[in-house]
């Protein structure tokens, strides 16, 4: 009896093979090279996988543009203008026309940067269907215009096309990215300092240093990226010390980390709180000064926030470095009547595990001054569709207020006009449409950026968006890495000088 | 055989309604797919209708919903799965892939379940074995604190004390057989310590039967007596088994997320969420089809184990004795659980204060404060009523319900199986579309589930009552269907099922928080105690009293409806009816059996 048990206990080894199909792959330690100096592979966990097959033109084009793999025509420099990068000098031709000036560069996969080719590739963003949004309501025409040179031409005069090439979505990719298929494959066809070499799934991917690249060699030999939507566990990954590099650490997990180990950013994200100007009660200009009178934003950045924010200055905070120096007093505030035990519909989501805990603040200080708050809290995309219908009066959004062009103004445009697509405000006031219109006409950076504030102290002196914080990330770096891009757009996380 | 056949159509029929029922999702929700994706692809974009627009022609939604499914359909005949309306892969090797994955780690956490049992019943076996069972009083408390411990508790503190601070194991990943050791922990000690105390609940009537003495009388070793009283329990517990197995692999999204593992319960959540519809199809399908592998698996399981004693109707009922009367324990967890409660509700669970936020038990705040310096004691006391009433209310629908479809099993068995493999979200989902989102619209998500595990194990122990000699007795004495029913079979299923639902009481109450981030059930900054969990979760390494209080509330209720439970049972021999004459035959012969088990230790 016992002769014949033996061989039935062992017959479930006989899956062990099969079993090995089931663990994901990836995850090798030993491929990580030697840890000494140059070569060292960088191990970087971010907090979004790729969602749609690494497509450029959607927002993978972030992941893409974070890991150094892609670049477009121009970048943003650190003041928010347009920068070189693939095009080394641009021109104004004309209203509608713009002459870019194309550096010596390759592609990854041996071809040259010519004007046909950025030209093709540009073209193919404008026909992606949807249209990747840095181009949403803009018609492009790309061709080659002499040896080095690129002609974009637009149906309407476009001032901020500098600013909007820079967007990650209109990466150049070479001829080989775009097959029959509507699928862009941007594996081994971009022209950045790090060239992916395999993509797992929603998992990880692994990049490899593109040794040509225009800017020099990178100095680690290529990039082990895992993708980990938990926040507490890449901080885990971290301290465990299986990561070099964890995008997007959650504030509740920095006190986890050494101080060395954590480092934070100003970005352009900013922490609000919106009142529904077009019904309910906020309807009323005097009981939305009660709001801003009831509000405390001194807790937020401090404890909510446990110091990772700036306190709210305006729409555009610290990590847009021009704006402090050129911002004028609100225009136009209304005086605050009594509150009277109005009741207000507060909402907030909770991908961002600090803002339920902000709309709860929010909720208490409104209630001491004597409104009634009732509080939704519903995941991000069960939650905008009711926003933007205007079914609450009041929510507290996180915002990036440079969007995907770079550009100042299209935030408030988009998020504070009678026409803006973003409008959860629901406001329309003359007077911001009318400082808004006038901004978007100007071409040159500087006055653009004054014609901005000017309408910005038009959009908060009707207190319908009343700014709670500055948000700061915070990313986890291990002691041994040097030379990290800690980017206020978000745009960049590993560049040619980073090592370990 | 003409009955085994309607039950396959029946079977067939709700696997089909179910997957157009998915497929139909987003019209019968009224949210339309194109935004959902968007969202999916992209949360920034600004659903303008051109957008939304160009998304509608990418994934062909313009033909309606009956094109869509008939499409998936069609494809799905050709070994096709479609492409996912995310990221525009191919669903079949994805879903594939995620339910590998899946299914290893329910194997390991099944293994870890079974240990867990093992350990939860070894007191019972023991003594069982040595028939020392008489004089024994009912355990079970740590065993119900297990089981009432939430899984995404579970996997951070063991990710953070074992994979972080000790370092001993990997606490992130799926790369390799050392990677599966935490989360299978987290997954498998709450399940196994359900399993092991529905196990316990049944040995000591399996030892109280005559076949037990006599094989002790013929000195039979203990061991062997024990390994075969195993046998006689664990038909009953198969098909909750089975029901885990499935549970374990679509259902396991919060551990999948702590360990990142790239599973299939974060594949469906996802597509739930975005309404990505063939994959949520493809993976619905899945598990659907896992399901009906595991009930025929444990079909073939029970029958090897008991098959010619069901046939025969040889079996005699899993009365276990009663034990001796006494026992203060119920009353003790009671007192503090009311004291805790008491004392909450003198303080204002609401009041912020920012700059006390997290800080240690004081004298000011007996259990600490949370990330908004409210204070813990309070939060506690004043979630105590609604979390307990509602979970109290669902549970006692669950066990109607699931008691009423368990008596007929060949309708509920196949529609328990469908209803367990679709993953949470899902359901919440389509009881939304269903119910619309009201007030009672999370009672009933959970409640549409929380039957089906009360359902199985009627259906299994009526089984087994079923094939009793009293039974037949009984029916040779010429008693109605009604008659037995009422008398012989209600009374000897109903305990054990009550004492069931009494032990997933803590579960339901957590399963209402985990609606919360649909919109559905209690908002912030209500106390409800799921929700203080879930609100507290990310600081539970810095302030871990800030989780340890409700954990510990959730699991004093555990003990308490478990020793409760106890209770009952001590009263239930007592109430046998015997008005009538079939009724005082049945419960002859059944007391003498129960006498002679109350005196084992004098037969040696």
């Amino acid at each position: 009896m016992r002769s014949h048990r033996r061989p039935r206990l062992l017959a479930p080894l006989l899956l062990v093979p099969l079993l090995a199909g089931c663990f994901a792959s990836g995850g090798d330690d030993s491929a990580s090279g030697g840890k000494d100096g140059d070569g060292a592979r960088l191990r970087v966990g971010l907090a979004f996988p790729p969602a749609e097959n690494l497509s450029p033109y959607g927002a993978d084009a972030t992941l893409l543009s974070r890991l150094g793999v892609t670049e477009g025509l121009t970048a943003l420099d650190a003041n928010g203008s347009a920068a070189p990068a693939l095009a080394e000098s641009w021109r104004r031709d004309g209203d509608k026309t713009w002459e870019f000036t194309l550096r010596d560069a390759t592609f990854q996969d041996g071809g040259e940067v010519t004007p046909a080719a950025v030209a093709e590739s540009l073209r193919h963003a404008t026909d992606a269907e949807p249209a990747p949004a840095a181009l949403a309501g803009v018609e492009l025409d790309a061709e080659a215009g002499g040896d080095r040179a690129v002609r974009i031409t637009t149906a309407e005069p476009d001032p901020v096309l500098p600013l909007r090439l820079s967007s990650p979505s209109l990466a150049i990719l070479s001829e080989g990215a775009y097959g029959k298929s509507d699928r862009v494959d941007p594996v081994g066809h971009a022209t950045g300092p790090f060239e992916l070499t395999e993509v797992n799934g929603a998992t990880s991917a692994s990049l490899d240093r593109f040794d040509d690249y225009w800017g020099g060699r990178a100095q680690a030999s290529g990039i082990d990226a895992r993708f980990i939507a938990d926040g507490t566990a890449r901080t885990n990954a971290l301290r465990t010390g299986e990561l070099d590099i964890a995008e997007a650490v959650p504030v509740a997990q920095a006190a986890s980390l050494d101080k060395k180990t954590r480092r934070d950013t100003a970005t352009t994200r900013t922490t609000s709180l919106l009142l529904n100007a077009s019904a309910g009660p906020f309807e009323d200009a005097g009981l939305r000064a009660a709001a801003r009178g009831a509000l405390d934003t001194s807790v937020f950045a401090e404890d909510v926030y446990e110091g990772y924010a700036d306190p709210a200055a305006g729409v555009y905070g610290p990590a847009v470095t021009w704006a402090e120096g050129k911002r004028t007093a609100p225009v136009g505030r209304a005086a605050a009547k009594k509150a009277g035990g109005a009741t207000v519909n507060l909402a907030t989501y909770d991908n961002r595990p600090e803002l339920p805990e902000v709309a709860q603040v929010v909720k208490q200080q409104l209630e001491k001054a004597g409104f009634t708050v009732k509080l939704t809290v519903r995941e991000y995309s069960r939650l905008e569709g009711d926003a933007l219908a205007g079914k609450f009066d009041a929510f507290v959004l996180a915002r990036n207020t440079l969007l995907d062009t770079g550009d100042p103004v299209a935030v408030l445009a988009g998020d504070y006009t009678c026409d803006g697509g973003f409008n959860i405000a629901q406001l329309c006031d003359k007077g911001v449409d009318r400082a808004v219109a006038e901004a978007e006409k100007i071409a040159d950076t500087a006055k653009r950026q004054d014609a901005a504030m000017a309408a910005e102290a038009r959009v908060l002196g009707s207190d319908a968006v009343l700014p709670l914080v500055h948000q700061r990330v915070i990313t986890g770096v291990a002691d041994s890495v040097q030379g990290m891009i800690l980017d206020p757009y978000e745009r960049t996380l590993v560049g040619t000088g980073t090592r370990r | 055989m003409r009955q085994r056949v309607a039950t396959l159509a029946w079977r067939v029929v709700l696997a089909a309604g179910l997957v157009c029922g998915v497929g139909l999702l987003p019209w019968l929700t009224r949210t339309d797919p194109a935004y959902t994706v968007l969202k999916a692809r992209s949360a920034e974009r600004e659903p303008t209708p051109e957008v939304l627009a160009g998304i509608r022609r990418q994934l062909g939604l313009d033909g309606g919903p009956l094109h869509s499914l008939t499409g998936w359909l069609g494809g799905l005949l050709r070994g096709d799965a479609g492409q996912s309306w995310i990221s525009g892969g191919d669903v079949l090797p994805d879903v594939l892939q995620a339910l590998g994955a899946s299914l290893l780690l329910m194997g390991a956490a099944l293994l870890v379940a079974v240990l867990t049992a093992g350990l939860i019943c070894l007191r019972t076996l023991r003594l069982g074995a040595r028939r020392r069972l008489g004089g024994r009083r009912a355990g079970g408390g740590v065993s119900a604190v297990l089981a009432s411990l939430p899984e995404f508790l579970v996997a951070s503190v063991l990710a953070t004390v074992v994979g972080v601070q000790l370092g001993w194991l990997p606490a992130l990943g799926w790369y390799g057989p050392q990677w599966t050791v935490l989360p299978a922990l987290a997954l498998g000690l709450p399940a196994g310590a359900v399993l092991g105390r529905l196990l316990d609940d049944l040995l000591p009537g399996a030892f109280g039967e005559p076949w037990a003495l006599a094989a002790a009388a013929r000195g039979l070793t203990g061991r062997s007596i024990a390994r075969q009283a195993v046998r006689r329990c664990v038909p009953a517990l198969l098909p909750n088994l089975g029901l885990f197995v499935v549970g374990l692999t679509g259902g396991a999204v919060a551990v999948e997320q702590v360990f990142d593992i790239p599973g299939l319960g974060r594949t469906t959540l996802q597509a739930a969420l975005a309404q990505d519809l063939p994959v949520l199809q493809a993976g619905t399908l899945a598990l659907v089809l896992l399901a009906a592998l595991a009930t025929g698996a444990t079909r073939v399981a029970a029958r090897l184990l008991t098959g010619p004693a069901l046939r025969d109707g040889a079996l005699s009922s899993l009365h276990r004795p009663a034990p001796p009367a006494g026992g203060l324990l119920p009353l003790l967890y009671g007192l503090v659980l009311l004291a805790v409660a008491g004392l909450g509700l003198t303080r204002d669970p609401l009041a912020l204060d920012t700059g006390q936020r997290l800080r240690a038990p004081s004298l000011d705040h007996p259990f600490g404060t949370d990330a908004l310096g409210r204070d813990l004691l309070a939060r506690v006391g004043h979630g105590a009523l609604d979390t307990l009433l509602l979970a109290a209310a669902i549970s006692a629908a669950a066990l109607l319900v699931g008691v009423l479809l368990g008596l007929v099993p060949r309708v509920s068995a196949p529609l328990v199986d469908t209803v367990n493999a679709v993953p949470p979200v899902l359901v919440a989902l389509l009881v939304t579309a269903v119910a619309g989102s009201g007030a009672a619209t999370p009672a009933l998500a959970v409640g549409a589930v929380a039957w089906t595990p009360l359902a199985a194990h009627t259906s299994a122990l009526l089984l087994q009552e079923r094939a009793t000699l009293h039974i037949t007795a009984t029916k040779g004495l010429g008693a109605g269907r009604v008659h037995l029913l009422r008398y012989e079979l209600l009374p000897a299923v109903l305990p054990p099922v009550l004492r069931h639902a009494l032990l997933r009481l803590p579960g339901v109450a957590l399963a209402l928080a985990s609606l919360g981030f649909l919109g559905l059930g209690a908002q912030p900054p209500s106390p409800e105690w799921g929700l203080l969990l879930a609100e507290n979760q990310p600081y539970a390494e810095r302030a871990p009293w800030a989780v340890l209080a409700p954990a510990a509330v959730l699991a004093l209720l555990g003990a308490l409806a478990v020793s409760a439970a106890g209770a009952l049972r001590r009263r239930s021999p007592g109430r046998h009816p015997g008005t009538t004459g079939a009724g005082k035959s049945g419960a002859g012969e059944r007391r003498p059996v129960a006498r002679a088990e109350r005196e084992p230790a004098g037969v040696r």
